[in-house]
């Protein structure tokens, strides 16, 4: 996930200039010279020259000190680094936020949470006999609050809370 | 006389008092966990603070953010990793103490400076915040766009990365904001056709989004923090009246430091613990000792990062300017209990606002004995499993995200897409506090900008021609500046050296 200035810095110039090409088609409010269009353009311009300035690697030096400077206040057995798919594994966390926003309505809350926290658990490393407790357990629980404590209704689905 | 005891009145009250035990413990517990942070516990309670009182709201929000700031110097302490950014500045120095067999007086003085700094931020408090009112009653749109734009100057300054990906980041705050049809002209923008854009982009999921999920995803590619060993402490306590004798300068310089520091709109804990530490290795007359386990820069430190944690909340109050992430959503929960930041809020809401100072003294009077509690159990939360915690706040970012949504499955798709976001930005070294303060300050920047150049005929004089916002405009194009200035110094002594 880690990627060179120039991805980056070109990423946001190309926002940038987006955002400032989409401003400017925006439909003025009569009569007035200023309008909805001022502000995005502005903030368009702003990042295509920002976008720009990364790309050509002004102010890195800024990051490399404050980075040596965490690294120096870190516990150095935390800083080696670990096998690259790891980094894939960080998707795991939104792509079952989608899992919950897709199926939760039909599903439940009870069941689809119980699957996200069994599947994340396992992720963390967890022994079954740990997962499967805190799935089970764990959606119970924050139903409760929710529902209860707080009146937030969440889908009941296939499974609704018992009481 | 009559505000003050109404304002009692507000505060003990049982649900209020409730509110403040449950996230003074939750705050503890978060704060206590390596990897979680105050801002990360704040956000997380939003949901929950949707149905309460609006005394019991804001006490939730103060009482655990304070707790999380001073439970984050625990893992620091016996374990060397920070457990909030705002420790990460004097996590070496109070780690060397623990080695040297001293964890007790680390651990005591991060408490007892921790709460004697709220108190002091607290006082603060009470004093500039209604006499910058009355000043604040005379801003028009001009001073208000440019004390905006000094909170997201400051919000870039602070965030230890480049200044131009800090830049960078705010500006796409600001964009975020741009979506939806609350702007000048009520036309949608950015919106795709999508209704759900319609109303824009809430900041809550956001910000859960950026800093919970955002956690949980970088805890799958970080290695498991090692446990604490199960070792007897001695007395917390003992001792820290005879330091605060010994070192009566370096506490109130922190204090002093920490307040400005959180007054300044956009900075916050973390900036004010850097700032303290290296002010008191600067001028310490033994600065040799520093990092060897020496109570001198954690007093300091400590006092600093939570004394401007409560005179944070002086821009929130007056202006609705953050002074830092936590204050961002703290702003939130204001509008959402209609009590909307402003300088009448002092005049009209009196009696809140004393509310809300006895809950600052409160939460940090009740810190010292719930922070022993805390310490003593320390070895059992700290070693709870994170693949157990971890799913369990993954669940909360979704089902916090729904329910202050109005239960719409949009926050959530919200949710997971800021911590993407916000995990990419992070590793490339993109702030994203400065984001999130861009997010937050995004509409009331437009407002007052557009307002400005309608009333001005599209001209930019008048920004500069007023007294005051020319003042701010020179502070925000210095902020601007100082990365230029700091980056030309070093250069030039660079030059040096070499022709040497």
């Amino acid at each position: 996930m880690l990627l060179s200035d120039k991805v980056t810095g070109g990423v946001v110039a190309v926002l940038g200039g987006l955002a400032f090409a989409y401003g400017s088609q925006l439909p003025p409010v009569p009569g007035q010279q200023i309008g909805p269009s001022a502000f995005p353009m502005v903030i368009g311009a702003g990042l295509v020259l920002c976008g720009g300035l990364i790309m050509l690697g002004i102010g890195h030096r800024f990051e490399e000190v404050a980075e040596a400077d965490l690294a120096s206040h870190t516990a150095p057995e935390q800083l080696a680094p670990l096998p690259a798919w790891r980094n894939w594994l960080a998707l795991l966390p939104p792509a079952l936020l989608a899992f919950y926003a897709l199926v939760s309505e039909t599903l439940g809350f009870l069941p689809t949470s119980a699957i996200m926290v069994l599947v994340a658990s396992l992720a963390f490393g967890a022994r079954p006999k740990l997962a499967v407790p805190l799935a089970i357990i764990a959606p119970f629980v924050i139903n409760l609050i929710f529902l209860k404590l707080l009146r937030v209704p969440l889908p009941g689905g296939i499974l609704p809370f018992p009481w | 006389m009559d505000t003050v005891i109404k304002a009692f009145g507000l505060v003990f009250q049982f649900d209020v008092m409730i509110a403040i035990v449950a996230s003074a413990f939750y705050g503890l517990t978060v704060g206590a966990l390596p990897g979680l942070s105050a801002t990360m516990a704040t956000a997380l309670l939003v949901p929950v603070t949707f149905y309460l009182s609006p005394i019991a709201a804001i006490a939730t929000i103060i009482t655990a953010s304070a707790m999380a700031i001073f439970s984050g110097d625990i893992p620091g302490c016996l374990l060397r990793i920070p457990g909030t950014p705002a420790s990460a500045a004097y996590t070496d120095e109070a780690y060397a103490m623990t080695r040297k067999g001293q964890a007790e007086t680390a651990l005591g003085i991060c408490l007892w400076f921790s709460a004697l700094g709220g108190i002091a931020g607290t006082l603060s408090l009470m004093l500039i915040a209604p006499l910058l009112a009355d000043v604040a009653l005379s801003f028009s749109t001009y001073e208000n766009f440019w004390l905006a734009m000094l909170g997201l100057m400051c919000s870039t300054l602070v965030a230890r990365s480049s200044p131009i990906k800090a830049i960078a980041a705010m500006l796409l705050g600001l964009l975020i904001t741009c979506i939806g049809i609350d702007n000048p002209g009520g036309v949608p923008r950015f919106t795709f056709g999508s209704t759900d854009l319609l109303g824009g982009i809430e900041p809550i999921p956001a910000l859960v989004g950026v800093f919970a999920l955002a956690e949980v995803m970088r805890a799958l590619t970080e290695r498991e923090p090692p446990k604490i060993e199960n070792r007897r402490l001695g007395s917390i306590l003992k001792g820290q009246w005879k330091l605060t004798k010994e070192y009566p300068k370096q506490q109130t310089r922190g204090n002093i430091v920490g307040i400005i520091i959180g007054v300044l709109p956009g900075a916050g804990a973390d900036m004010a613990a850097w700032v303290s530490y290296a002010m008191a290795k600067r001028f310490s007359k033994t600065p040799e000792k520093f990092g060897t386990g020496h109570p001198e820069g954690l007093i300091e430190a400590g006092a600093s990062n939570n004394a401007s944690l409560a005179s944070g909340w002086v821009p929130a109050l007056l202006f609705g300017i953050p002074g830092d992430t936590i204050t961002a959503i703290a702003i939130g929960v204001l509008y959402m209990k209609g009590l909307n930041p402003g300088p009448t809020l002092f005049t009209q809401q009196a009696e809140s606002m004393y509310a809300l100072y006895i809950i600052f003294i409160l939460g940090n009077i009740i810190m010292i004995p719930f922070g022993i509690v805390m310490i003593r159990l320390a070895s059992k939360v700290v070693g709870a499993p994170r693949s157990a915690v971890m799913p369990v706040i993954m669940i909360f970012c979704a089902v916090g995200a729904f329910a202050t949504a109005g239960n719409n499955l949009f926050a959530v798709w919200c949710v997971a897409l800021f911590g993407i976001i916000g995990f990419v930005m992070e590793k490339n070294g993109y702030p994203v506090a400065a984001m999130v303060l861009g997010i937050v300050m995004g509409t009331m920047v437009e407002q007052s900008f557009v307002t400005s150049l309608i009333k001005s005929d599209g001209s930019i004089l008048p920004f500069f021609e007023r007294p005051v916002s020319s003042v701010l405009a020179a502070m925000t194009v210095a902020a601007l500046l100082w990365p230029v200035f700091s980056w030309t110094r070093d250069w030039l002594r660079g030059r040096r050296a070499v022709a040497a």
